[in-house]
């Protein structure tokens, strides 16, 4: 369980996190989505205590991170793939966490052989890949065997096996009762991987939820038409609350009216339809549609593409 | 009876309680930040450059007697050197590479980012650095006691030509090796709190071995009065008023008392890591 309550994170003038508040309940996956910038890393690393708030908190398990006496029972983090000394070898990076909880060397091993590192346990950090660092900061997020994990941004260097593995860990993790709490800029990631969202932009919460919850209220379902008599069907059904999006001649998309009531207009006025199908949008759409203001680094081509599109409303 | 049914049947389905047993104590931090110290190669290497540093020099000081003896104007100052301080003759060098532990202890793990996973796994922080100064403490004893040793050893047949070898039942042979082991204490002490204040490589050694070594020297060349009074008080003139096994040797002249150069010296490793204590507590990792 975490719970956040107002917390504000400002460097300077800079805004990084800006007043919000949200629970993360245990036995479930959320997924922390936002661009790059958003402040999703500062919010994590606020609730492990590495950063301070400027206002508000940030609880784990009923406590501030730093009042629990086994910080590594109650959460593992993994902030950073390489929050590691470069000359030190995994397994000794591992027992150094460990030592400081007396946690056994058995353990390490075990987290060693559960995140696969077992062939390069002795070998210097400096040398691993980003995908190599990413398992040994899961195995040291999996020492203390915690209620909690926090993941900022896991699969980034993963290898297709690797994304897998980390889908079905995080999985079995949260039907264990576990709180799974893990970042990405990847909807793609998200919408296999989470049962609820916390949207992130500019330091702001844009959309919790749960994952199709989140999807519905920003696009709403669409519905896709086809037909010879497209326009006039537009002058038909537009009212109020529903918006008309056409690709090309001839196919419509709408937003804001059931497929029936589009299907009973059509009948009611004799217009021919090629094709009605009722089409619930993807993450993706819907975390553009919700980012959309709240992009910090944009880059220009998006908007060239977008404008392509010939909108009728 | 039935209440208590009840009562058991409202708690819900709990977690199983972690298989992994763990709990934060001090003696875990400290075994904790052995264990990081030993598996560097880094930590080897500059105790091992350390130990051959001091013989080195302690040997090439003792085979300079030859033409200080030879000498006329230097020979009658002979009679004035206690062989201690031959023995212990490599400290100011030796300074370098304790410096460099000290701060690395700390600087290593901002610049590769460990860090965050220490005081993720520690978040009260302060006890990182207590554990990290008792680990300090302990094996910038055991070298530098490791090398006045070994410099003992091999300066023997040198000194022994001139009768200096300094008598182990003279008090005045324990205060210059006991100094220079509490000195180089103090110094890596002193890096490792600077270290934490600078959170950088570069900027800590720099500091250490300005403030350490460099400025009695550059400080010497002005000849105010205030200055000199300031020069009095850094590390190594400092450390002179009990390194000195007599006082024609001093290299601060008029400064310190031996105590007071004790004490001096300790205020230059307690300060910088009091000051760390408290950023390390306050600032962001």
């Amino acid at each position: 369980m975490i719970e956040a309550h107002e917390l504000t994170k400002r460097y300077g003038d800079k805004t990084a996190v800006d007043d919000i508040s949200f629970a993360i309940a245990p036995g479930t996956v959320t997924g922390f989505l936002g661009p790059n910038g958003a402040g999703k890393s500062t919010t994590m690393r606020m609730i492990v205590g590495l950063d301070h708030p400027t206002a508000g908190t940030v609880t784990v398990n009923g406590k501030p991170y730093a009042k629990h006496r086994s910080p590594l029972s109650e959460v593992g983090a993994l902030l950073d793939a390489k929050a590691v000394h470069s000359g030190r070898n995994a397994r000794s990076h591992l027992r150094t966490m460990a030592a400081t909880h007396g946690i056994s060397t058995k353990r390490v091993d075990e987290v060693i052989e559960m995140t696969g590192l077992a062939g390069v346990a002795r070998k210097r950090v400096g040398g691993f890949s980003l995908g190599m660092g990413q398992r040994l900061g899961i195995a040291s997020a999996m020492l203390g065997d915690p209620r909690t994990l926090i993941l900022d941004e896991p699969v980034n260097g993963l290898d297709p096996e690797g994304v897998q593995w980390v889908r079905q860990l995080v999985r079995l993790l949260a039907s264990e009762g576990r709180t799974v709490f893990l970042s990405s800029h990847l909807m793609s990631e998200m919408a296999v991987t989470a049962d609820h969202l916390l949207v992130i932009g500019r330091g702001r919460i844009i959309a919790a939820g749960p994952v199709q919850q989140v999807i519905d209220s920003v696009t709403g379902a669409a519905v896709r038409v086809r037909s010879p008599r497209a326009t006039e069907l537009v002058d038909l059904v537009r009212t109020d609350g529903v918006t008309v999006t056409s690709e090309e001649a001839g196919t419509l998309e709408l937003r804001g009216i059931t497929a029936e009531s589009i299907g009973e207009v059509a009948a009611a006025h004799g217009i021919v339809l090629h094709e009605l199908s009722p089409r619930s949008a993807s993450l993706e759409e819907a975390y553009m549609s919700l980012t959309q203001d709240a992009v910090e680094y944009r880059s220009d081509a998006i908007t060239t593409t977008a404008s392509q599109k010939g909108e009728i409303r | 009876m039935s209440t208590l049914v009840a009562a058991r049947e409202v708690v819900p389905v709990r977690i199983a309680r972690p298989a992994v047993d763990a709990r934060r104590t001090f003696p875990g931090v400290m075994r904790g930040e052995w264990i990081k110290l030993l598996s560097l190669r880094s930590t080897w290497w500059v105790l091992g450059a350390t130990v051959a540093v001091m013989t080195l020099v302690s040997f090439a000081v003792a085979m300079s007697l030859d033409s200080m003896a030879a000498d006329p104007l230097l020979a009658p100052g002979l009679a004035q050197i206690h062989g201690a301080e031959i023995v212990s003759g490599g400290y100011q060098i030796g300074v370098v590479t304790i410096a460099v532990l000290g701060a690395l202890l700390i600087t290593g793990e901002y610049s590769t980012g460990m860090i965050r996973s220490t005081l993720a796994a520690v978040p009260t922080r302060v006890p990182v650095l207590v554990a990290k100064a008792i680990a300090l403490v302990a094996l910038t004893a055991g070298v530098t006691a490791v090398s006045v040793a070994l410099s003992y050893v091999v300066t023997m047949p040198k000194l022994s030509e001139y009768g200096l070898v300094p008598a182990l039942d003279d008090a005045r042979t324990w205060q210059v090796f006991g100094g220079t082991v509490y000195f180089l204490v103090a110094a890596a002490l002193f890096a490792l709190g600077v270290g934490t204040i600078l959170r950088s490589t570069a900027g800590t050694v720099t500091v250490a071995l300005t403030v350490l070594l460099l400025l009695p020297g550059v400080l010497g060349f002005i000849s105010l009065d205030w200055v000199e009074s300031i020069v009095s008080y850094l590390p190594l003139p400092a450390a002179s008023a009990f390194l000195a096994a007599n006082d024609t040797t001093s290299l601060g002249g008029d400064g310190l008392t031996a105590s007071a150069g004790l004490l001096v010296i300790a205020a230059y490793a307690a300060v910088p890591l009091a000051t760390a204590a408290v950023l390390l507590r306050r600032r962001d990792a």
